[in-house]
Parts: C-alpha cells; sequence; structure tokens
C-alpha cells in the first residue's frame, strides 16, 4: 500500500510542478511549438530533480519512468494549452490539472504493467 | 582488475544502502522467489553490500564476490544474519579465480547493468558452471518499447558515471556467451527482469 499510494503521489506532485513551471515560463501567445519545447524541458528537468529525491523511496525505475512519461508529454501538453491560453486561468487549477495527468500516467503505466509482467519465454525444463 | 569500476562502485558503496531501500522492499519477494531455486554448489555474483543475503534460501554455501572491497566490507556485516555460510572474495567476474566447472548455481543481480564487458564476463560464468548448471539472474535490460528505450538509452551516458548502464541487452548477452535462455520473466514493464538459463 505504501507504494501504490507513494507512485500516485510522486507523479502527482511532478504533474503539478511541471504543469506551474511550464505556466510560469510559457507565456499565451507563445508560438505553441516553442511552447510545447519549453515545456517538454522543463518536465525533463522536473522529472529529473524530483526522481532523484524520491528514487530512495520508491525504487529506481519505478520512480524514473512514469517521471519521464509525466515530465516529457505533461510539459509537452501544458506548454501547447498555456501558449494557446486555453484553460486552467489560475495557479490552482493549473496545479490540480498537472495532478490529474499525473495519476492518470501511473494508472496507465501500472495497467501496462499488469499486461507485460509476468513470463516471456518458458522452455519447460 | 579494472580499476575505474572498483573505484566507481567502491564510491557508490556509501549511498547504496540508503538509495536501494525501496527496491530492496519492492523487489525483494522476486528475488527469494528466484533464490528458490538455488541448488549444490553456489556462487553469488556481485554481492554488493550484501543487502540481497536475506534473500538467499537458508542452509547453502554461497561463494559471494565483487569488485568492490568498499562494497565487501559492508556486506561483511550482513554474512551473520544468514543461515548459512557466505565466503566473500574480491573478484573479477571477468577473470574468476576458479576452476573451470566449479558451481552447480549461479546467481546475479542487477550486476550485468555495471559490467564494463558483459559478453566476456558472462563468458566466465559459463566456464565456472558444469554442464547443466544453472544462471539465475534478476536484471534490469534496455526496454523494447520506442520511447522508453530512446529515454534509456538518453539517460545511460549520464547514469553510467556514478551507476550502472540503463540499456544492456542482457538477455542476448546471456546467449552469446553460451548459455540457453531456460525462462525469461517480466517483474516491472519489459525493464526489469528475471532471467533463468542452463549452461
Amino acid at each position: 500500500m505504501y507504494f501504490i499510494i507513494g507512485d500516485y503521489l510522486a507523479g502527482m506532485l511532478i504533474g503539478a510542478l511541471t504543469a506551474l513551471g511550464v505556466r510560469g515560463l510559457v507565456p499565451s501567445g507563445t508560438d505553441m511549438v516553442v511552447g510545447m519545447l519549453v515545456g517538454t524541458v522543463v518536465g525533463m528537468g522536473t522529472h529529473v530533480v524530483l526522481g532523484m529525491l524520491m528514487m530512495p523511496l520508491l525504487g529506481m525505475f519505478e520512480t524514473m519512468v512514469p517521471g519521464m512519461l509525466i515530465g516529457m508529454y505533461g510539459g509537452m501538453l501544458f506548454g501547447m494549452r498555456d501558449a494557446m491560453a486555453a484553460g486552467s486561468s489560475t495557479l490552482g487549477a493549473t496545479a490540480w490539472v498537472g495532478a490529474l495527468f499525473g495519476a492518470a500516467v501511473v494508472l496507465a503505466l501500472k495497467a501496462y504493467d499488469r499486461t507485460l509482467r509476468g513470463t516471456v519465454i518458458d522452455a519447460g525444463d | 582488475m579494472p580499476t575505474d569500476a572498483m573505484r566507481k562502485w567502491d564510491l557508490a558503496s556509501r549511498s547504496f544502502d540508503l538509495l536501494s531501500f525501496a527496491d530492496v522492499r519492492r523487489l525483494g519477494p522476486h528475488k527469494r522467489r528466484l533464490f528458490s531455486k538455488i541448488r549444490g554448489a553456489t556462487m553469488m555474483v556481485a554481492a554488493g553490500t550484501g543487502n540481497d543475503f536475506q534473500f538467499l534460501p537458508a542452509g547453502h554455501h554461497i561463494d559471494a564476490i565483487d569488485i568492490s572491497p568498499k562494497m565487501l566490507e559492508r556486506a561483511a556485516e550482513k554474512v551473520a544474519a544468514y543461515d548459512g555460510t557466505i565466503a566473500l572474495r574480491e573478484m573479477d567476474v571477468c577473470k574468476l579465480a576458479f576452476a573451470d566447472a566449479s558451481f552447480d548455481t549461479i546467481a546475479t543481480v542487477c550486476t550485468f547493468c555495471s559490467v564494463p564487458r558483459p559478453v566476456v564476463g558472462l563468458r566466465e560464468l559459463h566456464r565456472v558452471l558444469r554442464p547443466g548448471g544453472q544462471l539465475l539472474m534478476f536484471e534490469h535490460v534496455r526496454s523494447k518499447i520506442g520511447p522508453l528505450a530512446i529515454y534509456l538509452d538518453l539517460m545511460t551516458p549520464w547514469v553510467r558515471r556514478y551507476g550502472p548502464d540503463l540499456n544492456r541487452d542482457t538477455v542476448g548477452n546471456v546467449m552469446r556467451a553460451g548459455f540457453r535462455i531456460r525462462r525469461e520473466e517480466n517483474v516491472y514493464l519489459d525493464i526489469v527482469k528475471i532471467i533463468e538459463a542452463t549452461r
């Protein structure tokens, strides 16, 4: 239970901080491509820093993989949104949407992990 | 003996237990399940700080090697807790000081992500394993999932300075060294794996 809750909280934190970071750096009216690139860089930076802090608490790959997906894709999406000024007008709403995105990625990865987990090759001896 | 690797892992030994706190607890049950297959004369490669001794089945004699003397110093503190005997030896897996066909089982945990010449090391394991002997591995490897593989490739040059490579093809390397894969199991996505092979 510790790890399940921890995975979601970590994902939500990375998502929220990425969203807030992007909001601070991508003003509305920014070229959307530039906004997406800035968002990706912010997301990757956020996940690397937070990942190093959370790795001892949650495990190496269980921190790195969701963090990377949240940071990279989340940063891209948030950058696009903020460049267009399309939604989440307050910082609180921005953070919550980021956290929701983080939780959704963690959930999706857990579901994907279930499909991949288990025996891949068994020679039967 | 590759001094760069020794120096790196000597340095890593200081924070190894702290950094692997969650991994030991999260992945421990899988390691215990894998190690329950240990039989006969057994070698554990890259014992590290001895975190995985707790997952070994009781009553065995294990020859545990590591390239880092500092890691072995810490592992020595955990030997007494094992219900069996563990002999610690400083040794490079690429140049084992054991005779041919000395072991029935060889166990590794997150080892061949770090050995600088993995196929050479695996060939040495093949040499010291008896015909029909088993190689039990708990390893992380390069993902075959596109974005994850790219990410692991990009992170490896940076992570390699302080720790393991993240993009090794360990299943392929095991086969290149002459082993036959008996079983492969995904533990986390397709990155953390149990690999069982026979000589």
